[in-house]
């Protein structure tokens, strides 16, 4: 046995990260059961409001949702095209702001692809809530 | 006016089966009428696990049906007083089971009887579905083990939704967990989760905690109820279960790993 064993906590048996896996998952599975899972919903509403300002290749878009116990992320990954495919901001007609959102427009060096990513908190309660 | 009792689970093998026939023995024990009713249409099971099989002659489809009359069906059992067996279909399949015909037997039921114990199927399709709906207390019979958890919690938002209770804005259906083949040293050695974790997850009242034993197995063998094995672990868990469900106060046992004597110890090695 290493002397360093006596400082590292205890690692989790498997009844505790048991424990910890259903917690967070139940909590989810709560949640969706009363009340429409919305997640499809924002996904599609987020990517018709970029392809307002780019052509994105739905092939190129990858959504990934990672459940945990305090909060959730929703991460879309948006390959965004060439310069020269962004539609000029005269092209939008709907009053959305004529800057494009945080973190879509950081594409300056040059019409290379760049993939952006933009990771949006969507799913907060996490913990066991109790019935009832 | 009798009271219907789901045992239910979800996930398949958890004790069901097991625990519908332990615990329709011990009402009957108790001197309530009561019978036990097998909603696994297709997979006949309790008729062996109560060891009437080779008395059936006509089954709950056929009463449904309007083959057979429900007191031609009923089997007596040959060792409690006051219980009986409504066994199933080997031949149909779940379909069989339409709302109207089981409300009908079930209403038939409750004139005579006083506890109508519903043994389900697992799944949370409509032998199930048709098992629980109708009931009036939900014994959740669950292992301790993440599947076994996971579906416990979805068939509590079954019952929550879609049960007859639920549906017609009636008082709620009760619910108690049953945790069955609970294996204390496998929890002190943090490779089960505990009684608590389990409470603390599923939020519901404990019916009672029934240890991993081997009698279940023996007594199945012999078609016999395992809570009529006074002298196993598992028997007397489920007699305690029954006294609670009865409202009585009984501490639980058998959640604890117990310390063997010397005696104990010298006698199982020469078993
Ligand atoms: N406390 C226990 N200790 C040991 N074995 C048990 C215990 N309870 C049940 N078993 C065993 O587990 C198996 C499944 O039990 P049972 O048939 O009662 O489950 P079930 O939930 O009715 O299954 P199904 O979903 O298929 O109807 C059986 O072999 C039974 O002997
Ligand atoms: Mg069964």
């Amino acid at each position: 046995m290493s002397i360093f064993s006596f400082f590292r906590s205890a690692p989790k048996t498997s009844a505790v990260q048991a424990k910890e896996r259903l917690q967070i998952v139940m909590a989810h599975e709560r949640v969706g059961r009363s009340g429409p899972d919305y997640l499809p919903m924002l996904q599609q509403e987020l990517l018709a409001v970029i392809a307002k300002y780019v052509d994105i290749d739905a092939n190129k878009v990858e959504v990934k949702l990672d459940r945990g116990g305090d909060c959730s992320t929703l991460e879309v990954n948006i390959e965004l095209p060439g310069r020269d495919q962004i539609k000029a901001p005269s092209a939008v007609k709907d009053a959305v702001p004529s800057k494009p959102a945080n973190g879509v427009a950081k594409d300056e060096d040059d019409d290379k692809a760049v993939p952006i990513k933009s990771a949006a908190s969507v799913l907060t309660n996490g913990g066991v809530s109790k019935r009832r | 006016m009798g009271k219907i009792i789901v045992m239910t689970s979800g996930k398949g093998g958890v004790g069901k089966t097991t625990s519908s026939a332990a615990f329709a023995t011990g009402l009957a024990l108790r001197g309530f009428k009561t019978v036990v009713i097998d909603f696994d249409v297709g997979l006949r099971n309790l008729d062996l696990v109560m060891g009437c099989e080779r008395r059936v002659v006509f089954d709950f489809i056929n009463v449904i049906n309007g083959e057979a009359k429900l007191n031609q069906a009923l089997i007596k059992d040959k060792r409690v007083d006051n219980l009986y067996i409504l066994p199933t279909s080997q031949t149909r399949d779940k379909d069989a089971l339409t709302k109207e015909g089981v409300e009908r037997i079930l209403n038939e039921l409750c004139k005579e009887f006083d506890y109508i114990v519903c043994d389900s199927p697992a799944g949370i399709e409509r032998g199930a579905l048709m098992s629980l709906y109708f009931a009036d207390h939900a014994i959740i019979v669950t292992n301790p083990e993440v599947s076994s958890v996971r579906d416990s919690d979805r068939i509590l938002g079954v019952l929550s939704a879609k049960s007859r209770r639920a549906e017609q804005g009636m008082e709620p259906v009760t619910q108690q967990l049953l945790l069955t083949r609970y294996d204390p040293e496998r929890v002190e050695k943090g490779e089960m989760l505990k009684v608590d974790d389990v409470l603390e997850i599923l939020a519901i009242p404990l019916l009672g905690v029934i240890p991993e034993s081997q009698a279940v197995l023996r007594a199945s063998n012999i078609g016999m109820p395992v809570i009529l094995d006074e002298n196993s672990n598992a028997g007397q868990a489920y007699l305690d279960a029954v006294g609670r469900f009865l409202g009585e106060d009984v501490e639980h046992r058998f959640t604890t790993v117990q310390k063997k004597g010397l005696f104990s110890r010298l006698l199982r090695r020469s078993a």
